[in-house]
């Protein structure tokens, strides 16, 4: 770890030993852990060098200062990185973008150069299923360990920085380790080092390096610090135009407030100046999240349609019962769990290691991709359980009936509840400070309205069947799932009214991602609201009319089929269209438009253009 | 904390392996930093560090320095066979070493047999090692004897050439990065210091923690630079001459010259004071677009400064009075005293790692060590020196780079041979030059990547070992000479461009009499023999000395320099033979294409800080490609909006030469009137730039030229076109 010292090694790569104050501007204090702590005195153990570093502020804060008003944006930040960490040209743990305005000759470009703030409140670590985050007593770095890592990629959703960088290629992610081996000897990071325009510093928190002014908590184009408590610190001095834009594609600009702060506002017009075009771009519905599209759908629909079975013959619906469906019940079980095998299948083949699956479970305490993981096994392993006790009775001849009854009981309650458990931690998942978008009680109304319409919906699509089948009226069935299907759709549906509403209040990316629902993909939008109101009308039709037969069929499944293909676009949507808080990037590098039409064109099939082809 | 788990995981980090650091000078641009090569226990070049006791860059490098032993790892495209083929619509042949030589020299014979020696040509370049250059030039000079000899730094710094030689009598930037810790002005002329030299950027900026002083920052374009400036000049495209003209203009009128330095260092004040008086600063400002009292303004600041500074790069340089407007900083120095004291300089910012090596020594434009051609003592030497009759020099250079490609038309240049430069990319107007080097009757191309586009039109391919895979000295801006260990094997089969021009020199009977040393420190002796006394003296510097001091500025003699000199006529005197400098009267002619009804645009070319030139190198080290892996135009958003352009969109841009396919990048930076396309991409920007040429240096104008923008409505042709248009 010595290697890093070079002969002769200049000031500005050594770091000060400065005063600072007891606590930071958020209360926490800059000692990480107390002066008797257990914690001192241990090696880090980097590369297997059990040696204790010397530096004597080893157990204080430290993050990066930034001076904005100096940064050229000359990369050096970013490649001496780069170089140290042996990355290829697709991963960047550092990356600067800017955000610019005013007219020729008055223009002003601010160049920002971001990568992880080691924050006080790391959301990475918190969501990380695998735990492969730690916060360390020394220098507070936050590590994450890719050996630990399974690739879901949550930290990267939850992350408002992008500093945790999902490989594809290697299924794995990865992310700024404060270079805590230069630290260990006395050396800022080497991006910091590396600087060439006395923009980048790194230090105890809450000082302010030599020559330097101030201590600022935000430069336009910053996400807000209350979701983290990110530890760096700018200097912004020189005047900034009133509104200032970002050169890639997310329709994002700041506009400096009454209190001369800069705040996010949607970006209506490019910055050549066209108004954005309504669209219906469903190729572009398709992404990389497919397989949890599925997987969500697939699991509300399933809990939801397990509970209505449960308790369907409790309240009245007969045709729900073993006694009335000796063979389509226990078949209609077993096929609840097949296809919830599925989802489960996908939702871990969409992992970059799919062989550490069992990882998910390591991060209860935080994580909520942790219980809904959880929840989702219980419930799988209590239906599993109903489905042999009740659909395959004559194996537990054994038993006594009651007991048998007690074990139904038990183990189909416990569906009910760890499934609607799952969907809550589920729902939890997506409300992300980060991704504006997502961060509504809309997630919860939408999954709980999901588990309302399409559980039952598929309890109709067979059990009405069998009915018509077996020349029955199914008008026991239908009227009273109806209700199901249409609350399901009116949650749905109110839900998504209060978050265009809310979200057209919040500006900023949350307002964007709303912008672009309307605009790139507005006849899809317009589409998936006619198909949520004819199925709020069709639920009504099937409360109040009376068809039967073979024609009732025909047009239910019709109306089930819309329901169907409405939720698959909404849920599409939801992951097409959120937008992460994330820095500002540049017109090539981190440009989600010229990676898109790097891919689409073939640019990426070369390495050095720093795009992976393919993201599956 | 150790928040997240109770037990600390061991902690991995990229170790790359490194046991030995070898000493190398960058190969990139002309700031000269002192760079290590870091070698693991296979050999392999894993790394690369800045040397913190360099002078240079004290430890910095940018994002290509950063990155530069990729290099030897990334050989996409280099060369590793001879080839040879006889027309170049066949195939290459892979030949063997002795074959390809022997055919080339065999074929330089029989060209010059029958069409006279200065019938082939050979171009080189600012890339190889200033004993390579020595050594070509005895091989050109000496040897094939054609004087259509020249390198490619007639593209970048041949008007600072003849700039600094019409004011001075000599070539040599008299001044030094130092400057910035004594100047109490900076005034920058297209220049672009953060991203064309950002090492030297850095060292202006740590000058400016300690003590500020005022920067001003003259360029048509908002560059960081200029956003970062005191002053910034958006002057009109070409119009720097007048500018210059006014600044003196006020100087004298207001009486802020220095007298007494006019009076004891420089000649033809009376001619100059005449013509400057015709530009006061309300007519200029007409001109060039910068308000008369910002012109006082300037010339007070500049003119009061205790010492005062100009740099310059291709915003002079490429201009149709690129070489006028040289002399003009210069006359801005001489008037107010600021040469060759602390602070005070006129600094050329250099382009290529070695061009002012191939200006020193190649004897492109003259003969080795500053000497010329036109002066028979400076002949005698060198033939002398050689062992080679006087006569066989002829008493006047020849053509430039850019007169030898177009004399291929009228059949005086039958054959070519081309040193690590790539006039497809590089020279204005694609399709002509396309034209002329199909005409050629044999064109040899000798350069480390075989994918350089020249070589489409080569009939043998010499494969050459890049930067330290050879040994060797560059001299950067500040004069400072610096060396390249050997840090890994030529690449394959390649040898070193030393070797090369060795064995060729071999095939000639006139070459097998004269003595070429076989390593490159063999020919630094004779280097050092040859300016031994002069201004450029290198006779202080040995290999060891020049890596321990981390590089040596000449002159250098052991005798009043053995450190070496960090500026030159400190003294007042100058290399004419009077000892004075000749203030010029420089008339601004206005010659350029300008915007026009049908093509109502500037079109302006420079670089981006993550390539370097035709990016054979930069283009494959993904670290650094990424950030521009594809051209693009910055335009102004409202000229956009009014022509239906959006932002990230392919247009088609043309001129009256040919048009190319480029994806605009909306941004305020640029006027209204103007666009910008960086020069580094194949099929771009020359494919319409006009290049006329500067009547002294013969440097083409690649900055100013007019243009149109069309909007292109298939879009999913034009990115297909993009994409086969990028080999790399």
């Amino acid at each position: 770890m010595f290697k890093y010292l070079r002969p002769k090694e200049q000031s500005y790569a050594f770091l000060q030993d400065v005063d600072h104050p007891e606590k930071n501007r958020y209360g926490k204090a800059i000692e990480t852990v107390s002066v008797d702590s257990e914690l001192r005195g241990q090696s880090l153990n980097i590369n297997g060098d059990n040696r204790v570093g010397e530096n004597p502020n080893r157990y204080k804060q430290h993050g990066f200062y930034f001076t904005a008003d100096n940064c050229i944006s000359c990369h050096a930040c970013e490649s001496a990185c780069s170089e140290k960490n042996d990355l290829e040209p697709h991963q960047a743990f550092r990356a600067v973008g800017y955000v610019e305005g005013g007219r020729y000759p008055e223009y002003t470009r601010l160049n920002i150069s971001m990568a992880c703030n080691h924050c006080d409140d790391p959301v990475c670590l918190k969501g990380c299923p695998t735990r492969a985050y730690t916060k360390y007593a020394e220098y507070g770095a936050v590590l994450q360990d890719p050996e630990i890592c399974f690739g879901c990629g949550y930290c990267t959703w939850v992350c408002p920085y992008n500093a945790p960088q999902l490989d594809h290629s290697k299924g794995h992610v990865s992310k700024c380790n404060m270079c805590v081996d230069r630290l260990e000897i006395g050396l800022k990071p080497a991006c910091v080092s590396a600087c060439l325009a006395g923009a980048l510093d790194f230090g105890i928190m809450e000082t302010t390096p030599e020559n330097r002014d101030g201590l600022d908590t935000s430069i336009p184009g910053f996400p807000s610090t209350d979701i983290t408590h990110p530890n760096i610190r700018f200097q912004q001095k020189n005047k900034l135009p009133d509104e200032m834009s970002r050169t890639d594609s997310m329709p994002v600009k700041y506009k400096k407030n009454a209190k001369g702060k800069f705040e996010p506002h949607v970006a209506e017009k490019s910055v050549s100046g066209q108004s954005a075009e309504v669209e219906w771009n469903l190729n572009k519905l398709s992404t990389r999240e497919n397989p949890l599209v599925i997987f969500t759908l697939i699991s509300q629909a399933v809990v939801g349609a397990f509970i209505l079975l449960f308790i369907g013959p409790m309240i009245g619906l007969e045709t729900l019962t073993p006694v009335k469906n000796t063979i389509a019940w226990p078949m209609f079980l077993f096929g609840l769990i097949g296809i919830q095998t599925i989802a489960l299948v996908l939702s871990t083949m969409h992992l970059g290691k799919p062989h550490r699956f069992y990882r998910a479970f390591n991060n209860l305490k935080y994580s909520p991709v942790s219980r809904e993981v959880a929840g989702i096994a219980v419930f799988y392993n209590f239906i599993g359980a109903f489905t042999l006790l009740t659909g395959l009775p004559q194996l537990f001849f054994w038993l006594p009936e009651s007991l048998l009854q007690l074990f139904v009981s038990i183990t189909g309650w416990g569906a009910v509840v760890s499934g609607l458990a799952a969907i809550y931690f589920m729902h939890k998942i997506y409300r992300i400070p980060a991704r504006p978008f997502w961060d509504h009680w809309q997630v919860f109304t939408s999954f709980y309205g999901n588990v309302l319409t399409l559980g039952p919906l598929l309890l109709v699509l067979v059990f009405a069947f069998i009915q018509v089948l077996n020349n029955e009226s199914w008008m026991q069935v239908v009227p009273m799932i109806a209700v199901f299907v249409f609350v399901g759709l009116l949650m749905e549906g109110i839900g998504l009214y209060f978050h265009k509403n809310d979200l057209m209040k919040s500006g900023g990316e949350g307002a964007a991602a709303y912008f672009e629902q309307t605009t790139k993909f507005g006849r899809t939008y317009i589409a998936r609201n006619l198909g949520l109101l004819s199925g709020l009308a069709l639920a009504i039709s099937m409360m109040v009319i009376d068809v039967d037969g073979i024609a009732a069929a025909v047009l239910w499944s019709g109306a089930a089929a819309i329901v169907l293909l409405t939720a698959i676009t909404g849920r599409a949507l939801f992951y097409a269209l959120v937008m992460p808080t994330t820095m500002p990037g540049a017109f090539f590098w981190r440009n989600k438009k010229f990676q898109e039409h790097a891919r689409e064109t073939g640019l990426a099939e070369m390495p050095q253009v720093g795009v992976l082809p393919d993201l599956h | 904390m150790l928040f997240g788990r109770k037990q600390k995981n061991p902690i991995t980090i990229a170790d790359k392996g490194v046991v030995e650091w070898k000493y190398a000078t960058c190969g990139y641009c002309s700031t000269g930093c002192s760079i290590e090569v870091g070698l693991d226990e296979d050999g392999e070049a894993v790394a690369s560090r800045g040397l913190a006791d360099a002078d240079v860059n004290r430890g910095k490098l940018c994002v290509k320095g950063i990155f530069e032993h990729e290099l030897f790892r990334k050989t996409a495209g280099r060369g590793d066979k001879p080839l040879m083929r006889d027309s170049y619509k066949d195939e290459f042949k892979e030949v063997t070493w002795k074959e390809a030589l022997d055919v080339t020299a065999d074929k330089i014979k029989s060209i010059q047999a029958e069409h006279g020696r200065d019938s082939f040509a050979i171009i080189s370049t600012g890339q190889i090692m200033t004993e390579e250059f020595y050594t070509l030039g005895k091989l050109a000079r000496g040897v094939i004897g054609t004087n259509n000899y020249d390198g490619n730094t007639t593209l970048c710094m041949s008007s600072s050439v003849s700039g600094y030689k019409r004011s001075f009598g000599s070539d040599g930037p008299p001044g030094c990065y130092d400057d910035f810790d004594h100047t109490e002005c900076l005034l920058a002329f297209g220049s672009n210091l953060p991203e064309q030299h950002p090492i030297i950027y850095w060292r202006l900026t740590e000058a400016l923690e300690k003590r500020k002083f005022p920067v001003i920052v003259v360029d048509p374009r908002v560059t960081m630079f200029a956003q970062k400036a005191d002053l910034h000049l958006p002057v009109a495209p070409g119009t720097d001459l007048v500018l210059l003209n006014a600044l003196a203009h006020v100087i004298l009128d207001e009486g802020l010259a220095d007298d007494d330095y006019i009076h004891a260092s420089t000649v033809g004040y009376d001619e100059f004071s005449a013509l400057v008086k015709e530009y006061d600063p309300e007519s200029a400002s007409k001109i060039c677009g910068i308000d008369a009292d910002m012109i006082r303004k300037v010339a007070r600041l500049y003119a009061k400064a205790g010492s005062a500074m100009t740099i310059w790069t291709m915003g002079i340089n490429q201009s149709t009075h690129g070489s006028d407007g040289v002399c003009a900083i210069n006359n801005l120095n001489l008037i107010t005293g600021n040469i060759g004291k602390p602070g005070g300089s006129s600094l050329s910012i250099t382009g290529q790692c070695n061009a002012m090596g191939t200006r020193e020594w190649s004897s492109c434009s003259g003969l080795p060590g500053y000497r010329a051609l036109e002066n028979e003592k400076d002949r005698s030497e060198i033939a002398e020196f050689w062992g080679i009759d006087v006569d066989y020099f002829p008493e006047k250079r020849g053509m430039f780079m850019t007169d030898i490609l177009p004399a291929i038309e009228s059949g005086d240049i039958r054959g070519l041979w081309l040193i690590a430069t790539n006039p497809m990319t590089s020279m204005a107007n694609t399709d002509l030059m396309r034209k002329l080097l199909a005409k050629l009757d044999f064109m040899v191309v000798q350069d480390a990547y075989a994918d350089v586009e020249t070589n489409q039109y080569s009939h043998v391919f010499l494969p050459s070992a890049v930067w330290a895979e050879k040994e060797g000295c560059f001299t950067n801006t500040e004069r400072r000479v610096n060396l390249i260990r050997n840090v890994v094997k030529p690449h394959g089969d390649s040898k070193t461009d030393l070797e090369i021009f060795n064995q060729m020199a071999s095939r000639f009977e006139r070459g097998a009499k004269m003595v070429f040393p076989e390593n490159a420190e063999g020919v630094f002796d004779e280097l050092k023999q040859l300016s031994k006394g002069r201004m450029l003296d290198y006779s202080g510097m040995t290999y060891d000395k020049i890596e321990e001091s981390r590089g040596l500025q000449w002159p250098c003699n052991e005798d009043s320099a053995p450190e070496g000199s960090q500026r030159l006529y400190t003294d007042g005197v100058f290399q004419f033979p009077d000892g004075k400098a000749k203030l010029l009267a420089l008339p601004f002619v206005d010659d350029n294409e300008r915007p026009n009804k049908e093509y109502p645009f500037w079109l302006n070319s420079g670089r981006v800080v993550e390539h370097f030139h035709t990016r054979t190198r930069t283009g494959k080290v993904g670290n650094a490609n990424k950030f521009s892996p594809t051209p693009f135009m910055e335009m102004n958003p409202q000229a956009a909006e009014k022509l239906g352009i959006e932002h990230g969109s392919y247009v088609k841009v043309s001129s009256i030469r040919g048009d190319a396919t480029v994806m605009v990048q909306c941004t305020e930076r640029i006027a209204p009137d103007a666009v910008f396309i960086p020069f580094h991409f194949h099929e771009c920007v020359n494919r319409i730039a006009l290049g006329l040429l500067d009547p002294h240096s013969r440097q083409p104008a690649y900055k100013q030229c007019a243009v149109k923008i069309e909007v292109i409505a298939d879009q999913v042709a034009a990115a297909k076109e993009n994409v086969e248009a990028r080999a790399f």
